[in-house]
């Protein structure tokens, strides 16, 4: 065999590894969005590797990430979780905080202020309520603050590929978090008679609130196996 | 004389209905606010100060907006003053931040310099540098480093400009402590300009140099000050004044009989001092007012 062919096999095998790691990553992605509650149909979500190559391989052969960008429109049941409920004081509640996602994998080797200001804008002149950026490699710090700059405009999440490889809530350590609508949330509080300051608290960067999407406030019942009581029922505030 | 509010005692307490909190008229709750609101402002103060850091870095990746007369070497004015101005609020590590950020959109990290950073071939993390100088000048460096710039002039200009900024926080500076840069190669005035370009004739016709020069010395050695020389200092020479009339040189034989004694032990002029300063001890130790005048007599006997 010479060495133009073993250099051509090797090629390919980084190339079948590349794909089949982009692959796990818009998987974990799409079951990411449909667990928040877009909709999202099952075969989009269960796509088949082979599928998934013959749909976004670029005319080089390799997996071209730019094709690889999709949105999805929040479900009925997520548009009653996010809703406002009407109080005494504010009988007109506002229209509930959430909107359609959209989801771009980035090619580029850095990703630094101006591709996160692309970013922003093209959400921004789409009218996307929510963005999800996969990136390759870490985003820059200066970048990142460009965030909350525009978070009165859309929101913005950063994931990496590598940490999007494996779903962590699938991982039998890992409990099952569930979002508590804001009616649901005043009842627990009421309830056990406590003000939110006083639940325990979960991070807004902790690994299932980013999955989740967890704004600050919100409060996830989380949900264990108990061996003496079979399941066992917490709630943290995310702050 | 009568006035529309009551007369109140400044010895009674105001009325209130809580009294232990009657130093200040407001409650409990108020003063909680306040001290709140305090902390508030001065996070929301920081907050801004770094948007505007972040806003001032995204401006500073497009520049220089100069067009082609002017390079890293040579800024422009209006970009210049910019620069400096948006750099105001910089720490070192934001300066850093703004190399990266100017590095992925392939500028040179300097942000007056319009040239797209180099490209270094070949793989291999680190480079040899300095082979071909002395020992010391021989540096390894780490590919990356080398590839922020577009020149080693630019790698200065720009390492110039970071060292001067300031490593305390801009929330935390007080207004009096404002950064002043300077520039490795500050913008020219019109007049510098001109200057230069004169200076570069002069390199360029050599065969004139040296008639210039031959000139030059001529009008030195008679004494003519050229207006049109530009010298680096102003040079002017003063003769003291002197007070005493001018006295002759004479031959002062006092000083010299002082030194006559000693003038054996002499090495080169210098007379070294530890044998006289021994003698003296001795002096002071076993001296004798006899034996001093004996000292004395001696000393006449030798002037005589």
């Amino acid at each position: 065999m010479s060495a133009d062919d073993d250099r051509a096999i090797k090629l390919r095998e980084a190339g079948e590894r590349e794909a089949a790691r982009l692959w796990r990553a818009w998987r974990t992605v799409h079951e990411m969005v449909q667990d928040r509650g877009y909709e999202l149909t099952e075969e989009e979500v269960k796509i088949s590797l082979d599928q998934f190559k013959a749909n976004f391989t670029g005319p080089d052969g390799t997996i071209d990430r730019r094709l690889m960008r999709f949105s999805a429109r929040p479900s009925d049941a997520m548009m009653i979780k996010y809703a406002n409920v009407p109080t005494a004081n504010n009988p007109a509640a506002a229209s509930a905080d959430i909107g359609t996602i959209w989801i771009e994998f980035l090619p580029d080797s850095s990703v630094g202020i101006k591709q996160m200001r692309n970013f922003a804008q093209y959400l921004a002149s789409n009218n996307f309520h929510t963005g999800i950026l996969v990136t390759n490699v870490n985003i820059t710090p200066a970048a990142l603050k460009i965030i909350p700059a525009v978070a009165s405009e859309t929101r913005i999440e950063c994931f990496v590929e590598q940490d999007l490889l494996v779903n962590i809530t699938h991982h039998e350590l890992v409990p099952k978090h569930v979002l508590l609508s804001k009616e649901e949330k005043t009842k627990l509080l009421e309830r056990y008679r406590l003000k939110d300051t006083q639940l325990p608290r979960i991070q807004l960067g902790d690994p299932v609130a980013r999955y989740l999407g967890l704004r600050r406030g919100q409060v996830v019942k989380i949900i264990r196996k108990s061996e003496t009581a079979g399941r066992y029922a917490s709630y943290r505030l995310c702050v | 004389m009568a006035s529309s509010t009551p007369l109140k005692s400044i010895l009674k307490k105001p009325p209130s209905s809580y009294p232990a909190t009657s130093s200040s008229s407001t409650s409990k709750a108020d003063r909680d606010r306040e001290v709140a609101l305090y902390h508030a402002n001065l996070l929301q103060q920081r907050k801004d100060v770094e948007f505007t850091i972040v806003l001032n870095m995204e401006t500073l990746i497009d520049f220089p907006h100069a067009g082609p007369p002017h390079d890293a070497s040579n800024p422009s004015l209006s970009d210049a003053r910019s620069f400096k101005e948006l750099l105001r609020p910089f720490r070192p590590s934001d300066y850093d931040a703004l190399i990266v950020e100017r590095n992925i959109n392939e500028l040179c990290g300097y942000a007056l310099c319009p040239n797209p950073r180099t490209k270094e071939t070949g793989g291999g993390l680190y480079r040899l540098l300095g082979m071909n100088g002395k020992a010391k000048d021989f540096k390894v460096v780490k590919k990356e480093e080398l590839e922020k710039w577009c020149s080693e002039a630019c790698a200065k200009r720009a390492l110039y400009v970071r060292v001067q900024l300031s490593e305390s926080p801009a929330w935390e500076r007080e207004g009096a402590q404002t950064v002043n840069i300077d520039l490795l190669d500050e913008p020219k005035s019109e007049e510098d300009q001109a200057v230069e370009k004169m200076r570069n004739m002069h390199l360029n016709n050599t065969g004139d140099a040296e008639r210039r020069q031959d000139s030059a010395s001529l009008a030195l050695e008679r004494g003519e000050t050229g207006a049109g020389r530009s010298g680096l200092m102003d040079i002017r020479i003063q003769e003291n004044q002197t007070q005493d009339p001018a006295q002759p040189p004479s031959l002062d034989t006092e000083e010299l009989s002082g030194r006559l004694d000693t003038m054996h032990l002499t090495m080169e002029g210098h007379t070294p001092s530890f044998g006289s300063r021994r003698q003296r001890r001795h002096e002071d130790e076993y001296g004798s007012p006899g034996g001093e005048d004996i000292d004395v007599d001696v000393d006449r006997d030798w002037r005589v």
